[in-house]
């Protein structure tokens, strides 16, 4: 009933003024159950009971009971009653619909990402990067960003199941206390990969308890052989931390430090800095200013430019990337050669056999081919840079692989200037042999508790240790979970996990840095967290997450008394680091004979090889049930809603296979149903598949959704294997992409250049365009005053990871369409990110462009909207009205660069109470009907000038003017390599006005005359002269 | 040729067309009529879960506005009191009024008081207390003499042109800030005249652009 529904939230999400209730919002929710019994009430206003009502009541509810039954017959339809419910207490420093901060951290493959979230009315609603966190600085991955919809996913799971039915925590305690453990033999835990230096601890309190309990971090997306393999090179536990801004020549060996292998967005802030010529237009800035009206020194300006671009230009990075699939490390790179898995084993041993890295080794294969040259050219490119380069192997690759590039480092000169080693721990054996063992043990009866803290292994673990019939045979099995799945119903136990949102915990990040888990709101459904069971099944002290949280702090913290430690733990929380806890630098020495040993056992692969990679949606499966990345375009394939096994077009010809072809991929007893795509750019003769797909047991929006390719994964072909046969099958399945094909038209939609030339002539990316004589038949408005918004996006930095996407969809409240309206082309991103191939179809170069609204100051759209539902701001923005708009898509119809969107459908037809939480309350929910589209964060620019001009005339100041840098759009602010700057271009010293004098300015189609306010920085390519 | 209809078929004819046409054309009239906002809107006045006066608080005792709506200074939203801020005075004063039940009953229990929203604008409109305060716009510009209103209700349409019309000519609607809260202040002569000395003053430029108010 309409009535009841509206007096809790508005459409839009935002609460109704006061709607709020402190911490706990779940109070007005309550309110809905009231409002059910309210309804049963009113249903009985004509029955025979009424008068009972009535007795012992006061004039009010008569009131009340007349005004609602007036309501139910439709009299006061036209004005629907909404309520206000306040706060019954005070609480201090709140104020009802002003957003609040705090840092968190958010736990993922073992490290911590550091956060800020903002949170309205108690309701945490956008995540940020903490900018005070040495590995985040502000910015946030696409995981993250999307995590605070994962918080309110309405398919959690609510309640404690017993043998998949519905039990209470309580019965779950008596059920373990009952479990005789005695000494702890049979006691098991399998967790994700862990930071938690609480957790750590509450492990051996209970070791303490049980001293023969085992302790197993599995990680499906494991980053082992990176510690494995500093531990074969240097012989001891050393972590290589890549310092990437002082590397000029960068070679990545399958490793996609740009995407999915990086542990935090560090290494993208770092490489992007070796990218960045903006220190060159700041100077340029200034000289333009200075020198503005004498044309004799303007002509030698222009001189002095190139020279100085010249000098700057050559300093950019050169990236080498050799990689099986074309990843985003691969797009940015300058060189890149495609490698079967196990070639890239091979090709890493003759580099560092060419390079004598590792004494006795010869190169093997003859350098004739395109591998050959670009081994030599790599080779002495690397040489040199002796001390100025880095050789790295990513997660996916053996630990061999690793060695070699740690002795690559070593024997160039690397370490302890591009490659710094940190401390770290020495690893006691392989989660993979520990999983091995553990199904040997389970299998033999000897484990009789098992308690899965996190993780999903049933899906997850490798499908020829049969987790799935292995944990059924376990007496108590106990599974702590987000969702009720695979693993859960596998289980004998289940238990609802609380969200890192909404649980107390800690974590260290890639350097160590440790940070104060904080929660946001209350657990929604009363879940526990990792720590809370570890605590359950030691029997400490303390229970909850905050107590054993800061009793372990409050022993590492500083303060001699409890005062001091108080403040310190304020200031942890506040800060959102812990100060003095980063990774100490340590040595390492190269152990090359164990090196050596290693590198005999290397094999050729035979046959078809199968590459595994993270999905960039699903990552191993966790995110399967979060529509904001099931929808979010894979960078590269830009397939949403699946996955598909990669090809390469070549192989797809041999084969006689096209997109979207049936096949089925065996080994041994093993076999996966999968479609085929093609990928330009793939290494021929294998095959590459994500991670995360084809889940059984799931929630509403990832069930069933892509393969499963953990169907074929096993302990042996963990990453990759050789050997699969590969058959087509019957059928057919359909692909949903983005981006239907990756040709610019001939338009120099993106623009790029190689460093050489565009030393030669910077003008070269202009002259990219023919601009005719432009002539509007409007009168051209001047935008000459105040504030004139603009933005200046970064080909040459920008990678294409997709967390500005994500980061606009949750600040703009975008919602998500589902496959078979992408099918038809319906997608509302604001921001896409496109990506562009060049030169052949087998071995591409790739380009990726973020592409928001441009804010055309001649804005085609604005001309033909017969209602005026968008209009041009005296700012320069293209303003949306949405309450005008009446749908009739001409203006999507003349936009240039289609960024407009239309709402098909009421998207928000099935958007559950519990998912408008996620809403920003500052920007209008968009009904059917309706266009909509990037306005800058309008909503943070009006925030910013309401706040500035109240603060100045309620201190009866002068209205200051809007600093450089104050307002951040929500792309902006995430952006890992700070390519998108946005500011005031009427402003000649603000970063996005000094940008826009570059010589790498473009605007996107000007020739049509429509003077975007969004222009680009060109793509440079600094490739190695020899390999041309 | 048997005639199947008469010639008066025609009028009747015409006359049908004429009452289904007025008909349609009467119910879109009185449909945008009932349903335009000074119609609907204006003088709504809901029943309150409490009958708090705002005549007997506002005016006769003379609480500042800011009393109990404290945020619409530093906030867009102006707040409702908490339920606390009613028991500051009500565990004295009138300690057992049975009206007042339900207040107390809220404060034990931590459950919210129903307020009834009166003053509600569309979602996809963004009013900000805060910037209209701190410019000079008294309370009584949208909300009417409260302070002579024993319930609440609606005196102003809210509706879009009603706000432009200010947001293009807003010299008569300023004031100092200080008397923002006393409704029944009158300026010594013109009060555009003073009006457009405080815009100049204060460089107030109210928005008139579409993202101005519609985000």
């Amino acid at each position: 009933m309409n009535l009841i529904s509206i007096t809790n939230t508005k459409q839009n999400g935002a609460p109704v003024l006061g709607d709020v209730t402190g911490k706990s919002y779940w109070r007005s929710l309550n309110q809905l159950a009231d409002t059910a019994d309210f309804k049963q009430w009113v249903t009985r206003e004509f029955s025979s009971t009424a008068t009972d009502l009535l007795d012992g009541n006061s004039r009010r509810t008569v009131l009340k009971l007349m005004a609602a039954s007036f309501g139910l017959a439709g009299l006061t339809a036209c004005r629907p009653v909404a309520h206000i419910l306040p706060n019954t207490k005070g609480v201090e420093d709140y104020i009802p619909g002003a957003a609040t901060f705090y840092s968190t951290a958010m736990p993922m493959n073992g490290v911590v990402n550091g956060l800020l979230v903002e949170t309205h009315d108690g309701r945490p609603t956008k995540i940020e990067g903490n900018p005070d966190h040495p590995m985040s600085l502000g910015a946030a991955n696409s995981f993250a960003q999307a995590s605070v919809l994962g918080l309110y996913d309405p398919d959690r799971s609510k309640v404690v199941l017993e043998a998949g039915k519905e039990s209470t925590f309580e019965k779950f305690e008596a059920a373990l206390k009952a479990a005789n453990l005695a000494d702890g033999s049979g006691l098991r835990f399998v967790t994700l990969a862990n930071a938690s230096p609480t957790f750590t601890w509450l492990k051996s309190q209970v070791l303490a308890k049980y001293p023969k309990a085992g302790f197993i971090e599995y990680e499906p997306i494991s980053h082992d052989a990176m510690r494995e393999g500093a531990e074969m090179a240097f012989g001891t536990g050393v972590a290589i931390h890549k310092q990437l801004d002082k590397a000029k020549i960068i070679v990545s060996l399958d490793y996609d430090f740009l995407g999915l292998d990086a542990l935090s967005i560090m290494l993208t802030k770092l490489f992007s800095k070796g990218r960045k010529l903006a220190e060159e237009s700041e100077e340029e800035g200034e000289h333009a200013a200075a020198e503005h009206k004498d044309e004799k020194t303007e002509n030698k300006k222009v001189e002095h430019a190139a020279e100085h671009a010249a000098e700057k230009a050559a300093e950019m990075n050169r990236l080498y990337s050799v990689e099986t699939n074309y990843s985003l490390t691969g797009g940015m790179a300058d060189h890149r050669l495609r490698l079967k898995p196990s070639e890239i084993v091979t090709f890493a041993r003759d580099l560092a056999a060419k390079l004598g890295a590792v004494p006795g080794l010869n190169v093997m294969q003859p350098a004739t081919d395109k591998r050959g040259k670009f081994l030599d050219a790599l080779a002495k490119d690397l040489k040199a840079h002796s001390g100025e380069c880095i050789v790295m192997a990513g997660p996916k690759q053996p630990a061999i692989v690793h060695a070699l590039a740690h002795s690559i480092n070593a024997s160039l000169g690397n370490i302890g200037k591009t490659a710094i080693a940190w401390a770290s721990t020495k690893g006691e054996v392989s989660p993979l042999d520990a999983m091995r063992t553990l199904a040997g043990e389970i299998n033999s009866g000897k484990v009789q508790a098992l308690m899965i803290l996190g993780g999903n292994p049933v899906y997850t673990a490798p499908a020829d240790l049969n987790f799935a019939d292995a944990i059924k045979k376990v007496p108590l099995s106990v599974h702590l979970g987000l969702d009720a799945d695979e693993t859960a119903m596998a289980a004998k136990w289940h238990i609802p996990e609380a969200h890192y949102l909404e649980s107390w915990g800690d974590g260290r990040a890639v350097d160590g840095t440790a940070t104060i888990q904080q929660p946001l709101i209350e657990a929604m459904y009363g879940g526990k967290s990792a720590i809370e069971m570890l605590a359950l099944v030691a029997g400490t002290k303390d229970q909850r997450g905050y107590d054993l949280v800061r009793t372990y702090w409050s022993g590492q913290l500083p303060g001699k008394d409890t005062t001091a430690k108080d403040q310190a733990w304020r200031e942890a929380l506040h800060s959102g680091v812990i100060p003095g806890t980063k990774t100490a630098e340590s040595k390492a020495t190269l152990d090359g004979k164990s090196v050596g040993a290693q590198v005999a056992k290397i094999a050729d692969g035979k046959g078809f090889e199968i590459a595994f990679y993270p999905s960039s949606q699903a990552y191993d499966g966790r995110f399967a049930n979060n529509g904001w990345l099931q929808e979010l375009p894979d960078p590269m394939t830009k397939l949403v809603w699946g996955n598909a096994l990669l090809i390469s077009p070549k192989y797809a010809k041999d084969q006689g296979l096209a997109d979207g072809d049936m096949v089925t991929v065996s080994k041994g007893n093993l076999k996966l149903d999968v479609a085929v795509m093609t990928q330009p750019g793939h290494a021929d003769g294998c095959g590459s598949i994500a991670l995360g797909f084809g889940r059984t047991v799931c929630g509403r929006v990832g069930k069933g959704v892509g393969f499963n390719a953990y169907a074929i994964r096993t302990t042996n072909d963990f990453w990759s294997g050789d050997g699969f046969t590969i058959t087509k099958t019957a059928g057919k399945h359909v692909h949903a992409t983005t981006q239907e094909h990756g040709l610019m038209e001939g338009r120099p939609v993106v623009r790029e250049a190689k460093i050489d030339d565009y030393k030669k002539t910077p003008k070269i990316i202009e002259e990219m365009n023919e601009v005719p004589l432009l002539k509007s038949i409007y009168e051209d408005l001047k935008y000459d005053k105040g504030n004139q918004w603009g933005m200046s996006i970064d080909l040459n930095s920008c990678t294409g990871c997709n967390a500005c996407v994500v980061a606009c969809q949750s600040e703009n409240n975008i919602p998500i369409v589902g496959k078979e309206q992408v099918l038809k082309g319906r997608e509302m991103h604001w921001l896409r990110m496109d990506r562009y191939y060049t030169g052949d179809e087998n071995d591409p170069q790739v380009v990726t462009q973020a592409l928001p609204c441009l804010q055309c100051e001649n804005a085609p759209c604005e001309n033909v909207c017969p209602v005026a539902a968008t209009n041009h701001s005296p700012e320069g923005l293209n303003d949306m009205a949405y309450n005008r708009c009446v749908g009739t898509r001409y203006c999507a119809n003349n936009c240039p660069v289609k960024v407009r969107h239309f709402n098909f459908l009421n998207w928000h037809k099935t958007t559950e109470e519990v998912q408008k939480m996620s809403f920003n309350p500052n920007v209008t929910v968009r009904m059917r009907g309706i266009m909509e589209k990037c306005t800058y964060c309008v909503q943070r620019i009006q925030e910013t000038k309401i706040q500035i001009k109240a603060e100045a005339r309620a201190a009866g100041k002068e209205i200051r003017a809007i600093k450089d840098g104050e307002i951040k759009t929500a792309c902006q602010q995430t952006c890992p390599a700070d390519a998108i700057v946005f500011g005031n271009i009427n402003d000649p010293n603000s970063q996005v006005a000094k940008l826009k004098k570059h010589e790498r300015n473009y605007a996107l189609l000007a020739e049509l005359n429509i003077k975007p306010r969004t222009t680009y920085l060109a793509k440079l390519r600094n490739p190695n002269p020899e390999l041309g | 040729m048997a005639v199947t209809f008469s010639k008066s078929a025609d009028i009747y004819l015409k006359v049908i067309g004429a009452v289904i046409g007025v008909g349609v054309l009467g119910g879109a009239v009185t449909y945008g009529y009932l349903s335009h906002p000074t119609v609907i809107d204006t003088g709504y006045q809901p029943v309150q879960p409490v009958p708090y006066s705002h005549k007997l608080h506002a005016g006769n005792l003379g609480l500042d506005c800011f009393y109990c709506h404290n945020t619409v200074y530093k906030a867009a939203y102006a707040a409702v009191p908490p339920t606390e801020t009613c028991m500051n005075c009500h565990v004295k004063v009138k300690d057992k009024s049975a009206r007042l039940e339900p207040v107390r009953q809220s404060y034990a229990s931590g459950k919210p008081m129903e307020w009834v929203s009166i003053h509600r604008l569309p979602d996809y409109v963004f009013f900000n207390h805060r910037a209209h305060i701190q410019a000079g716009v008294s309370c009584v510009v949208c909300h009417g003499r409260v302070d002579q209103m024993i319930e609440v209700k609606q005196v102003q349409a809210l509706n879009m042109g009603w706000c432009v019309d200010c947001h293009r000519n807003p010299a008569p609607n300023i004031r100092p800030v200080e008397f923002v809260t006393k409704l029944d202040w009158k300026p010594e002569g013109d009060p555009a005249e003073l009006g457009r000395k405080l815009i100049a003053e204060k460089h107030i430029n109210p928005p008139t652009n579409c993202s101005g108010c519609h985000r």
